[in-house]
């Protein structure tokens, strides 16, 4: 693809232009192909693919949320991964983050729209109320539910940022007094996208990002339309606290004996057996940490419902102990009960290698 | 002239305000947070310790607070109070939060106005473009990664942040032992470090001893000197000034108190009844009457004709208060907090830097203070009828859960948040909130946006 056809510039041109070196270039295209799990033969693609594509223009709008998906974003990954594509976005149109205000940050979305037009990613965090029209959600003098149907229109494809827009989170819990309704009930013409959590673990959000806006294309979803590369697998699966299950040794009261060894959270109500997240590997503020580890169990808030299923510190009914457990998919549907298309348990492994494969036919 | 701002980029949610103006002043100001979600409502009929997971999504900046609130509210339920351990890493943890708000506040959401070309040709306009314009400059690369590093503090206590379920009745889930209290310490020094070496560009100490405010106007060093400048420049101190009225519930409270005072300041330390406190509905789209916190309702109305916003009406004895860094800076008796009572966007702004730096130095006491092995969790039982108040301080300044308890279940759960004190809207009586009352005399346009900012709203907590 030739250069001087393309209207958008390059990533690689918005990188320079941004004063990212030649150098930082590289390391950023060495850190997207682990980030994503492929080899250091990969490398070389992307940097050709992000010298070659003109770039993808992000819109970011907020609705009816609590801003902990940008809170999660901004301290993304490696800072040079965050930078970069912090700084992709910041080009365009980013509620919390952007310079401009009132007025001029109006006439900033729709002038990036018309000059985007079918070619941006529109990124969602949070959704929109139905109820009372649209009344408890107002931006701009307008209900939320019109801009982000607007800005859909003419968008190439939607990321539901987190559980709001993915799912209807807590907002959406009953008696659900705002009608808090998930994106893909009022967006239906478009692909979508769901990156659920609340919020969604920062690297999981770059790495999503990053991959789209690289390899201009969606990654594989899962049934329930979440990235197979990183939803792949139950938190359960991969908990250090694993084995303390298997040899049934549990916290019986926050400040037992057992919750000083470190003992499995089931029965304080964990609910890593049925909730299919990163957590346990990717882990949380750079890696330091997730939930389990702090000695409190998964609430599961990258699943569907995971507000409206009984106390939070209840524990889980039918699961299978001891390593009995045949197959990962019943032991999803069972317990939660919402996790309809559960992904088998060698998701993440084989999404992995149909990333690779996919990616060997990249072309500039 | 009649003038509509908003919305408002870089604030925590939604926001609007209106504005009347006359001879090119603000005569009459009106805020609106346009955002309503209901949880006060969603949390009726549930198992109470499930606000321990619920409330902290009222918002993702300062979900700890909610957190410490909630926690609170049924440790008073339940007659339980955390072990001094548990209440000690539960304030760290809490602290940070602050810490990193105070950080994003200043860099993210206050300073990037100053880069405005209306500023073109003020002596620090150049230096302030340099290090301040909205998401490129210099000094926000630095702060954003100077706080990322100080979250390890959440992963390390907590598990994940935003939205950590750490924090309970009887103290923390997280026993913290020699590795995490040597990774801390390592955390806390080179948070000390930036905040030497950049923000202040000098000992934390000297900027706490710091007693009158010509003192802190010849600070003259690092970015809180550059922003001291041009606060002198554009008179700032004396745009949006406050009432004079603070409230503080007291922060982070130790085994012997919290580290910052409670209480009530107007000219003078007055009486705290929390007993006092009503909120007014006269102005918001909500139905009922003025009521405690235990009694209060909260039923929308969006038909309601003397409605102007979601928000309720916070009264302290029937009078607005203003809540936030400044006022626990004032009701600590700081002798610099004592000096900027009544000041306008300089002294909230300052409030917060002295804050950050008492609360650097709150933080390496703690952590010191770990000892592996201690208890950090006390037991209790639900009861099955009971009710409880949780009083804490977030970023933004006081922050109110009430629970009320009956056959097991939550019969009612009222929450007021920092900026529903500060953004109330017109209570019965015609009072304005304080933010009303700050924007008049400010000159529509920018000047309304440094006197809305300096607030630090939170407007998803307002209303929530």
């Amino acid at each position: 693809m030739s250069l001087v056809e393309s209207q958008i510039e390059t990533f690689y041109e918005v990188m320079r232009k941004q004063g990212i070196t030649r150098r930082s270039f590289m390391k950023y295209c060495s850190l997207t192909a682990s980030a994503l799990g492929l080899g250091p033969s990969f490398v070389p693609q992307i940097a050709h693919a992000m010298e070659t594509k003109p770039r993808t223009p992000v819109i970011w709008v907020n609705g009816l949320e609590c801003t902990c998906c940008s809170e999660s974003f901004i301290r993304g990954a490696h800072p040079l991964a965050k930078d970069v594509v912090l700084s992709m976005i910041s080009l365009d149109y980013s509620h919390t983050l952007m310079a401009s205000a009132g007025h001029h940050a109006e006439a900033a979305l729709e002038e990036t729209i018309e000059k985007y037009k079918g070619n941006y990613i529109l990124a969602v965090e949070g959704n929109p109320p139905l109820n009372e029209d649209g009344m408890f959600c107002i931006v701009g003098g307008k209900p939320f539910v019109e801009q982000l149907k607007r800005v859909a229109k003419d968008a190439k494809a939607v990321i539901a940022w987190g559980a709001c827009a993915s799912y209807g989170c807590v907002q959406a819990a009953a008696p659900n007094p705002t009608q808090a309704t998930p994106v893909h009930k009022v967006i239906t013409d478009k692909p979508i996208i769901k990156v659920p959590g609340c919020p969604p673990i920062a690297e999981v959000m770059t790495g999503v990002i990053t991959y789209m806006l690289t390899f201009d294309r969606l990654p594989e979803l899962d049934r329930q339309g979440r990235p197979a590369m990183f939803y792949g697998q139950r938190i359960h699966d991969k908990c250090y606290r694993r084995p303390h299950f298997d040899a049934g040794q549990f916290v019986e009261h926050w400040d037992d004996e057992n919750a000083r060894k470190g003992y499995c959270l089931y029965k304080m109500g964990c609910k890593g057996p049925t909730t299919y997240n990163a957590c346990s590997t990717v882990r949380w503020n750079e890696g330091t940490s997730f939930p389990i580890q702090s000695g409190h169990g998964c609430i599961g808030c990258s699943e569907d419902g995971f507000w409206d299923q009984g106390s939070f510190y209840d524990r889980l009914t039918n699961i299978k102990q001891f390593g009995i457990e045949a197959n990962a998919d019943q032991v999803g549907m069972a317990a939660a009960g919402v996790v309809g298309g559960a992904v088998a348990v060698h998701a993440a492994v084989s999404a992995l290698k149909r990333a690779q494969k996919k990616n060997e036919k990249v072309e500039g | 002239m009649k003038l509509v701002v908003g919305p408002f980029n870089r604030v925590e949610g939604d926001l609007e305000v209106t504005l009347e103006a006359e001879d090119g002043v603000v005569t009459e100001a009106r805020v609106n947070a346009p955002l309503y979600r209901g949880f006060e409502v969603m949390l009726q009929g549930r198992d109470p310790r499930d606000a321990l997971v619920i409330t902290p999504r009222i918002c993702g900046i300062c979900s700890i607070s909610q957190s410490a609130a909630a926690a609170s509210a049924l440790g008073a339920a339940m007659g339980l109070a955390p072990t001094p351990a548990g209440a000690d890493m539960a304030a760290l943890i809490h602290a940070a939060e602050n810490a990193a708000d105070h950080l994003t506040h200043f860099h993210l959401f206050f300073m990037p106005d100053f880069a405005r070309p209306d500023y073109a040709g003020r002596p620090w306009h150049g230096r302030v473009v340099e290090r301040f314009t909205a998401m490129e400059g210099s000094a926000q690369r630095q702060a954003i990664t100077a706080r990322a590093e100080l979250l390890h503090v959440m992963g390390l206590l907590a598990g994940k942040w935003p939205h950590t379920l750490a924090i309970q009745p009887g103290g923390v889930t997280k026993a913290p032992g020699a590795r995490e209290k040597a990774r801390l310490t390592a955390t806390l020094r080179a948070f000390r470090r930036y905040l030497e070496g950049v923000l202040f560009g000098g000992p934390l100490e000297e900027f706490i001893g710091l007693s009158d405010v010509p003192s802190l106007m010849s600070w003259g060093r690092g970015d809180v000197g550059l922003f001291l400048t041009l606060a002198a420049d554009l008179g700032l101190m004396d745009l949006g000034r406050g009432s004079g009225r603070y409230l503080s519930f007291g922060a982070y409270r130790r085994e012997r108190g919290p580290f910052f005072a409670s209480g009530l300041w107007e000219g003078g330390a007055q009486v705290f009844d929390p007993g006092a406190i009503v909120e007014d509905l006269s102005h918001s789209w909500m139905e009922g009457e003025a009521a405690h916190p235990y009694d209060g309702r909260t039923e929308p109305d969006p038909q309601m004709a003397s409605g102007y916003s979601w928000c309720k009406a916070p009264r302290l004895g029937g009078r607005p208060v203003e809540v936030g860094a400044l006022a626990r800076m004032v009701v600590d008796g700081h002798a610099l907090g004592l000096e900027m009572a009544g000041g306008g966007v300089l002294a909230r702004v300052a409030g917060r830097l002295l804050e950050l730096a008492r609360t650097q130095v709150l933080m390496e006491e703690l952590v010191a203070g770990i000892v592996p092995g201690a208890e950090y969790m006390a037991r209790g039982g639900m009861p099955s009828e009971g009710r409880g108040a949780g009083l804490v301080e977030a970023a933004r300044g006081a922050l109110g859960h009430w629970i009320r308890i009956e056959k097991g279940r939550i019969a009612g759960y009222q929450i007021i948040a920092p900026t529903t004190w500060n953004f109330s809207p017109r209570d019965a009586g015609g009072v304005p909130g304080p933010l009303e009352a700050a924007l008049v005399g400010a000159k529509p346009g920018v000047e309304v946006q440094h006197v809305v900012r300096s607030f630090d709203p939170c407007m998803v907590c307002t209303v929530h």
